[in-house]
Parts: C-alpha cells; sequence; structure tokens
C-alpha cells in the first residue's frame, strides 16, 4: 500500500516537473527567440501597396497584457526562427464563444464575404498588448470603447460606402446623457457602444435578433434602468408592447435612441417644454386614435387650456401631458390604479392645486367643444357668436340706414331747390 | 358754465370727473382688450407676437390684472357716484329706459326711411347712448365676475366644478369680444365718423358740445336748458 503511494507521489511529481520545465523552457525560448528580431524598431516590411508596416513587438506591452506569460506560439501556431509569412492568427481556438458569436455578426457576416473594412478581433481588442476589459488601459474598459468604435464608425468614407449610420449618430450619442456621462463624468456604469448593440453579435437594429430590435429595446434598456422597467411593464404601453402591438412606444420612441439627455435638458422630448409634442406624435394621429379607440384632440384641447398655453410661453412649471397622466407608468383613465381616473383626480390635480377636490373634478379636463362633450361651453360659445355677429349686423344695417336716410333727404333737398328755382 | 363758453355757443356735457372716468375706461379697456384678446388667440402670429412684446403669459397676466382692478375700483367708484353724489342722481334718472326709447328707435327708423316727417326729439341721453350705456355697464359686471373666478382659482377650485370655470372662461372671452365689437364699432362710429360730429364729438376732452349740435341731436336738453336760463 504504502509502496504504491509512494509510486503514485513520484509519477504525480515527476509529471509536474517536467511539464512545467517543459512550459518553461519552450515558452521562454520561443519569446526570447522571437524577440531577437521583433525587438528591433527598425524591423518593417513593404506591402505590397508600397506602404512599409513595421514588425516591432513591444515586449514589455506584450508582457503586460492578459496573454503575456503564455508565449508567441501559442497565437503564431506556426512561427519558428526564422520564417516566411506566418498563418492568420485564430483567435477562436481559444476563443471559441466569441467567434461564434462573432461570425452571426454584421461584422463576422461581412468579414465572411470577404469585406476587408470591418473589424476583426485585433481592431478592438489590439494585437500584442491585448488586456481584460476591466483594465483602464484596454481598448474595450467601458471608458475608452466608444473611442474604438469611432475609429471606424466616425470615417466618414466608410459611412458612405457601406451605408452606415451617419456621423452626427455618433456625435449625438457623444453629446447625449450616456456619452457626457462617461466621457465627462468618467462613471463606468453609463451606457456605453456594447451596452445597447452587443459586443461581438452585434446585429442591425431591424434583425429581429439585435438586442436594438424594437421589440426588444425595453428589456436592453431595462438592464440597467430596472425599476423604470418593472413601471413600464404594468402601463398600458408596457403592456401594449409585450402583447407585440408595434405601434405601442418603447423607450427610445419617447427618449430618443443616440440623443437622449436628460429630462431638464431643453433639447430633450421628454423636456416639460417638448412633452406634449412628443406625445402627440402617436396621439394626436388619426389612425391610432381610431384603432386603439383613444379619445381624439388631446393635443389641441390641452394647447388651449391656461396649463398648454402658460407652457407654450415657457412656463415650464405649468402641468403637461406628464404631470397628470404619469410618466412610464401611464394607465388608461378607466383603470382604478391610474393617476386620471375619476377618482383619482382629486389627488392629482392636488399636486398643484391643493384647493381642487372631489367637486371640481367633476367635468372634462381636455375641454373638446361640441355638442357631446362639452355641451356648455359649446352654447355659450355658439350664442355669443349668434349674438355678436347679429349686432354687429344690426349696426351695420343702423349705419347703413342713418347714411342712407341723410343721402335721400338731401337728395329731396336739392331736387325741391331746383323746382323752386325754375 | 362760463359767460365765454356761452358767448361761444359752448355747452359742457361731461364734468371733469366723467371726463377723468371715461379716459380711465378707455385706457383701461385698451389695455385689457391688447391683453386678453392676445391669450384668447393665442395661436395667432399677431397674438404671439403681442404676448412676447408684454414679456410673456406670465406678465401678460400681470398687467391685465393690473388694468382689471383699475377697471373695477372705476366701476364701483362710478356706481357710487351715480347713486349718492348731486351730480350722478340725475343723470342716472336720464339714463333710465322707457317706453319713449323703444318709441324713439322705430321713428328713427322711420324718419330714415322716409316713413316719418320728425327724427325724435332726445333727451340729454337718446337710445343710442343708453344701449351703449346699459350695455357696457352689464358686460363690465359679467366680465369682472368671471375674471375674479378665475383669477382666484384656488377658492374658484374648492366650490365650482371645473366645468363651470370652463364656462366663466369662454364667458370671460367673449364677453370681451362683444365688449369690443360695441365700443369699436358702434361707439366709435357715433362719437368719431357720424356725420353730425366727424371728425370728433370733442366732449371727452373738453367737457363741451356746440349748443346747435345739442339743439340739432338732443332738442329736448337743449330746451331744458334754455328754460333753466343755462343757455
Amino acid at each position: 500500500m504504502n509502496r504504491m503511494i509512494r509510486h503514485y507521489l513520484a509519477a504525480v511529481l515527476a509529471a509536474i516537473v517536467l511539464t512545467s520545465a517543459g512550459i518553461a523552457a519552450g515558452a521562454t525560448t520561443s519569446v526570447s527567440e522571437c524577440m531577437d528580431c521583433h525587438g528591433d524598431k527598425t524591423i518593417e516590411k513593404t506591402l505590397p501597396n508600397g506602404r512599409t508596416l513595421s514588425l516591432h513587438v513591444d515586449l514589455q506591452a506584450y508582457r503586460g497584457s492578459v496573454h503575456g506569460s503564455s508565449g508567441c506560439v501559442t497565437c503564431h501556431v506556426d512561427a519558428k526562427a526564422p520564417h516566411e509569412k506566418l498563418a492568420k492568427v485564430d483567435c477562436g481556438r481559444c476563443h471559441g464563444d466569441a467567434a461564434k458569436s462573432y461570425a452571426m455578426s454584421s461584422h463576422g457576416k461581412a468579414r465572411a464575404k470577404g469585406v476587408t473594412d470591418v473589424p476583426g478581433c485585433y481592431d478592438c481588442h489590439g494585437r500584442h498588448g491585448i488586456r481584460k476589459p476591466k483594465d483602464p488601459a484596454a481598448r474595450t474598459f467601458r471608458l475608452n470603447i466608444v473611442e474604438t468604435c469611432l475609429r471606424c464608425h466616425k470615417d466618414q468614407a466608410l459611412e458612405q460606402k457601406y451605408n452606415l449610420p451617419g456621423q452626427q449618430v455618433m456625435i449625438a450619442y457623444q453629446q447625449s446623457v450616456h456619452g457626457m456621462a462617461s466621457s465627462k463624468g468618467g462613471l463606468t456604469g453609463s451606457a456605453v457602444c456594447p451596452d445597447c448593440h452587443g459586443n461581438h453579435t452585434i446585429l442591425p437594429g431591424d434583425d429581429p435578433k439585435s438586442a436594438t430590435f424594437r421589440q426588444n429595446i425595453p428589456t436592453l434598456c431595462g438592464k440597467c434602468h430596472s425599476g423604470i422597467l418593472e413601471k413600464y411593464e404594468k402601463s398600458v404601453h408596457g403592456k401594449g408592447m409585450r402583447a407585440g402591438i408595434a405601434e405601442s412606444p418603447v423607450c427610445t420612441d419617447c427618449h430618443g435612441e443616440h440623443t437622449i439627455s436628460k429630462v431638464s435638458d431643453l433639447k430633450s422630448p421628454v423636456s416639460a417644454r417638448n412633452i406634449p409634442k412628443t406625445c402627440s406624435g402617436c396621439h394626436d394621429k388619426e389612425g391610432i386614435s381610431s384603432r386603439y379607440a383613444l379619445p381624439k384632440k388631446r393635443f389641441s384641447s390641452y394647447m388651449d387650456s391656461f396649463h398648454g398655453i402658460a407652457l407654450e410661453y415657457g412656463m415650464t412649471k405649468a402641468a403637461n401631458c406628464a404631470s397628470c397622466h404619469g410618466v412610464h407608468e401611464i394607465l388608461p383613465a378607466s383603470d382604478p390604479a391610474s393617476s386620471v381616473n375619476k377618482a383619482n383626480l382629486p389627488k392629482t390635480c392636488g399636486k398643484c392645486h391643493p384647493n381642487a377636490g372631489p367637486n371640481f373634478a367633476k367635468g372634462d379636463v381636455h375641454v373638446e367643444v361640441s355638442p357631446k362633450k362639452a355641451m356648455g361651453v359649446f352654447a355659450v360659445r355658439l350664442f355669443y357668436t349668434l349674438f355678436i355677429g347679429t349686432l354687429v349686423s344690426l349696426f351695420a344695417l343702423h349705419v347703413g340706414l342713418e347714411l342712407y336716410g341723410r343721402w335721400n333727404r338731401r337728395k329731396e333737398k336739392a331736387t325741391d331747390g331746383k323746382e323752386g328755382k325754375s | 358754465m362760463s359767460h365765454a363758453d356761452l358767448a361761444a355757443g359752448k355747452v359742457i356735457r361731461m364734468s371733469l370727473l366723467f371726463r377723468v372716468q371715461h379716459l380711465l375706461l378707455t385706457v383701461l379697456l385698451t389695455v385689457l382688450a391688447i391683453t386678453g384678446f392676445a391669450l384668447m388667440y393665442h395661436e395667432n402670429s399677431l397674438a404671439q407676437w403681442i404676448i412676447r412684446l408684454e414679456g410673456g403669459v406670465y406678465n401678460r397676466g400681470i398687467v391685465h390684472r393690473i388694468a382689471a382692478v383699475l377697471l373695477m375700483a372705476n366701476l364701483v367708484y362710478h356706481v357710487f357716484y351715480m347713486l349718492l353724489s348731486r351730480e350722478g342722481r340725475p343723470e342716472l334718472r336720464q339714463f333710465f329706459i322707457g317706453r319713449q326709447d323703444i318709441d324713439d328707435f322705430f321713428q328713427s327708423l322711420r324718419y330714415n326711411l322716409g316713413t316719418a316727417k320728425e327724427y325724435p326729439r332726445f333727451g340729454k341721453y337718446g337710445y343710442k347712448e343708453k344701449f351703449q350705456y346699459w350695455g357696457a355697464s352689464v358686460g363690465i359686471v359679467l366680465i369682472s365676475v368671471t375674471g375674479i373666478m378665475l383669477w382666484a382659482e384656488g377658492f374658484s377650485m374648492r366650490f365650482f366644478p371645473k366645468f363651470i370655470l370652463d364656462l366663466a372662461l369662454i364667458i370671460h372671452g367673449y364677453q370681451g369680444l362683444l365688449a369690443f365689437a360695441v365700443l369699436f364699432l358702434w361707439h366709435l362710429y357715433n362719437v368719431h365718423l357720424h356725420p353730425s360730429v366727424f371728425p370728433m364729438n370733442p366732449s371727452w376732452i373738453t367737457g363741451k358740445v356746440s349748443a346747435e349740435w345739442l339743439r340739432r341731436e338732443h332738442p329736448l336738453e337743449y330746451e331744458k336748458l334754455k328754460e333753466e336760463g343755462l343757455l
């Protein structure tokens, strides 16, 4: 028994010593061997297009990289000293999952078709100096990744050649609340390109598998804004969206995409000034109000109210759509939980008007002047219109009659005078 | 009435106090109309220009309410003056509407149509003036009440349902339009463009009219003054 254990231990020990010695001997010799040539800063080759490519490898950068402790041959499998042109490095040998998802992405598909302008692994990750995304020095670090994507996506030539989203999209992102939070605020929690678009699996937004496909947007934004997503899911918009109604708004319909800015930003489509225009983008559409049996003329009746006029002239404390209907948790008035349900109106109005009790809440809030909706207002308006119209006509008649009488009498006088003379 | 006036054939028609009330009314109603209609027709570009000129909706409201307070003060003063003062009481009596006014109205129509020989003989105030006076008075009261309801919105919300305030708003606006139509079309025609006064009846500034004008347009008043030896 003892002998068996001793043999076994010896064998294990020998195996460990031999393997580690082997790795150490093989690797170190290999790297230093490679560096004999590639450590030379002036080593370069001339490309067919006449340009020169430096063949220098920065050993220090390599050693600091995530692969720094493995050897050159781990990636350059066919390398020996000296060598001719080596085979392409295949990252997928180790990073199989990444390679698989990359192959399904827009970048990967284009590359498979032979397009050389699309990024491969090293365009984003680097070559010898690859670092983990968590490393602030990595190109894929959250605060550096935007710059990395923009290396291609700000190139106008590429943009035109492949019909990519315009530069203004990228600039808009950089000026957005997300862009500013990471570039200016240094916040690593703010959304950067891959948070929405994915990293290896980037797909265009019209692909149902894309994270940025319309139906996937709420879940996508909810990755960070989970509290908001929870409210949204319970709202009429969220329920509609989940039920497959494509017209039901998702986050980006109100907030914008790359342009997303703070509510306090005057340019934001959800700022107090712009909210009515944003909501009426759908709610003022004839098709939408008839398809979903929504009340009509919400925008014009609001803009004609005190609230609407005040807001139009910049009094942002005046109630806008969201002040009464809520924001992410919007529910139809028929829902007892809705802030604009009849029973809840006193409370909702009371946020600004403490005296507005249940008595005040009688009658429509959006006054649509028609016999069916607001008979009183309609009748009074009709009465005044007729009354003023009649009165003005009578004035005109009276004035006309006076002038007619005068003119008649003058004529008579003139003829009388003539007759008298003759 | 001074001897100089008499010599020049002038008769006092509006005392200084009435002229001051009238001038206040003119200025305040103009301010109220400009600020009010700008809001009522806020979707019109001219209205929007006026609102910007007035310093936005908030400042517009302040200007409107200052003018409104002064107008209501003017109205209250006028009511007390007409009811209690020695000058006001007989004036008020002359403003009462009677059977005569209706007859006068139809007679003037017939006269102008050529079916009556005589133009009606008016006292100090004929049916035109009386219609103007009572119309403006009722209008200002109605517009003041609805205006106060809308101004004191916290108070109103406690007692009135929203649709009452909607009605108040619509009455306030259209009553303003009505007042504007009466004053701008009817009153300004009668005191500026009417052939008997063109280009202007000067009494709102000087307080005086010519005795000759009074004899033609208000013969009963003319004869009364003559009888009293004031002419």
